[in-house]
């Protein structure tokens, strides 16, 4: 639909990405009334589940290593244009 | 969102696989009920009068609007979303069959041995019939293989697909058993024909039965019966009418010449099948179906509407563009009636009429003013 076809390709994606995150989001949802009524775990204990500090420490790596990974493209996509950049000023080894 | 039926043809789905198909069905109603409108809105407030501004004059036509609104940001993001959701929508159906498609090919052996209350209905299949070319150039509406193609032998698999996916494309609102149309086109019948008692009747390119099971049903005493191209959907529609207890005798045959005898149905219909064959079949179905009517007999085609201003012809035929219903944009600028005329009816029996069902915008995906096409003639 686009003139750039990795646009059609990154919506294609993205759509599909949110069909399986409502997968996931239903799966959780059916995990926790399964836990409620089958061995007492309440979706109010979860609600008001509050991490202490090794948990909340462990949580704060994972979000840090989810961004890293997430935005990982665009860390070698920056050092791809510094390096580009740099051989366009060296001088030619032949000079 | 009307819960589908699930008759013992339809394959049973997981947690994920359900949740999977829910969410496919509500973003359909989300894009028709809440994107779709948009694009309408933007023609009206930015494309037509930049248009008007450059060329001092309205888009003279469908094909000028095509050219300014597929260059809009806005048209361009509901039309990607639009595409992605019929691919999910096919796929969210096919994993649930392709797991348990040996089970349901055995289950539909065994539901078409068995009969169905008094009267037995029959398939009768025929391998020697060619597949028309307007159903293998192309995947119609993206499912793969179409109607016709049997990936293993006795095969349902294509209609398993088509049942579970119609019902996703408009949101749950072609009912729990896909009715709808069938619906429509006998409340039609009702309102205009109330004395129509057929005792015979066709419905041309019936796939899975859906709407022939409802003239089965709303006329118990006649002798009703299906006819299709396509081997799988025939399969699946008969052990599906068994399965329901609704005595149809299907056949795989190509509506534009059929085996029966001259004046064989009191009525022939169809339901949105005439866009989905081509310039040369669409005569040759007609004239068939006059062939095929007693004297008195009345045709019967449901369609699509083609739109009545340009921005809404170009809507449209979106599918046409984009999801494989390659004849329907030709079907924009025909006038049925003259095809109906061309195909011996006589022109005072035949009338295009429009009737409106009860649906609401998030089940209407190409414009909020939504009416279906009936092509009506008598055989006089």
């Amino acid at each position: 639909m686009f003139d750039d076809p990795a646009v059609d390709q990154l919506y294609a994606a993205y759509v599909t990405l949110a069909t399986e995150l409502s997968v996931a989001f239903e799966r959780i949802d059916t995990l926790e009334r399964l836990l409620e009524t089958q061995s007492g775990l309440s979706r109010e204990a979860i609600r008001n589940y509050q991490p202490d500090e090794l948990v909340s420490a462990e949580r704060q790596r994972q979000r840090i290593e989810l961004a890293e990974r997430l935005l990982r493209p665009f860390r070698d996509f920056r050092e791809q244009r510094i390096a580009r950049a740099n051989r366009l000023s060296d001088t030619s080894p032949s000079d | 969102m009307t819960a589908f039926k699930q008759h013992p043809m339809v394959p049973q789905t997981t947690h994920d696989e359900q949740a999977r198909q829910d969410f496919v069905s509500a973003l359909r109603g989300h894009l028709s009920g809440r994107l779709m409108p948009g694009a309408y809105q933007i023609y009206a407030a930015r494309v037509e009068p930049a248009f008007r501004a450059k060329h001092g004059r309205a888009p003279k036509d469908e094909h000028e609007v095509r050219q300014v609104m597929t260059q809009d940001p806005y048209y361009q993001f509901w039309s990607a979303m639009q595409r992605r959701s019929q691919e999910l929508l096919w796929e969210s159906v096919i994993d649930p069959t392709e797991r348990q498609l040996p089970a349901l090919i055995d289950r539909a052996r065994k539901l078409g041995q068995r009969g169905a209350a008094k009267r037995r209905g029959r398939l009768r299949l025929d391998p020697q019939l060619t597949v028309p070319k307007y159903h293998t150039a192309a995947d119609i509406h993206l499912q793969p293989g179409g109607y016709h193609t049997d990936f293993t032998a006795d095969d349902v698999a294509a209609g398993a697909i088509y049942d579970k996916g119609i019902n996703l494309y408009m949101g749950g609102a072609l009912g729990e058993e896909n009715n709808l149309m069938g619906d429509t086109l006998l409340a039609y019948v009702r309102e205009k024909h109330p004395d129509l008692k057929p005792r015979s009747i066709l419905d041309v390119g019936c796939a899975i039965g859906n709407g022939t099971v409802v003239w089965a049903r709303a006329f118990p005493k006649a002798r009703v019966h299906g006819i299709d191209v396509g081997a799988p959907v025939l399969r699946y529609a008969h052990a599906r009418a068994q399965a329901l207890g609704v005595a149809i005798d299907f056949s795989q045959q190509n509506a534009e010449h059929t085996e029966f005898a001259d004046g064989s149905f009191d009525l022939v219909v169809s339901h949105i099948v005439l866009h989905e064959t081509s310039k040369s079949a669409l005569t040759r179905v007609l004239a068939e179906c006059r062939r095929l009517l007693k004297p008195g007999g009345l045709m019967l085609h449901l369609e699509i509407p083609r739109g009545r201003t340009d921005i809404e012809k170009f809507m449209y035929n979106w599918e046409s563009y984009n999801n494989n219903e390659t004849f329907s944009r030709y079907m924009t600028d025909l006038d049925l009636k003259a095809e109906a005329v061309k195909a011996g009816f006589a022109a005072d029996a035949v009338l295009v009429d429009e009737f409106t069902p009860k649906l609401d915008v998030a089940q209407m995906n190409y414009s909020e003013h939504f009416f279906w096409k009936i092509l009506a003639a008598f055989n006089r």
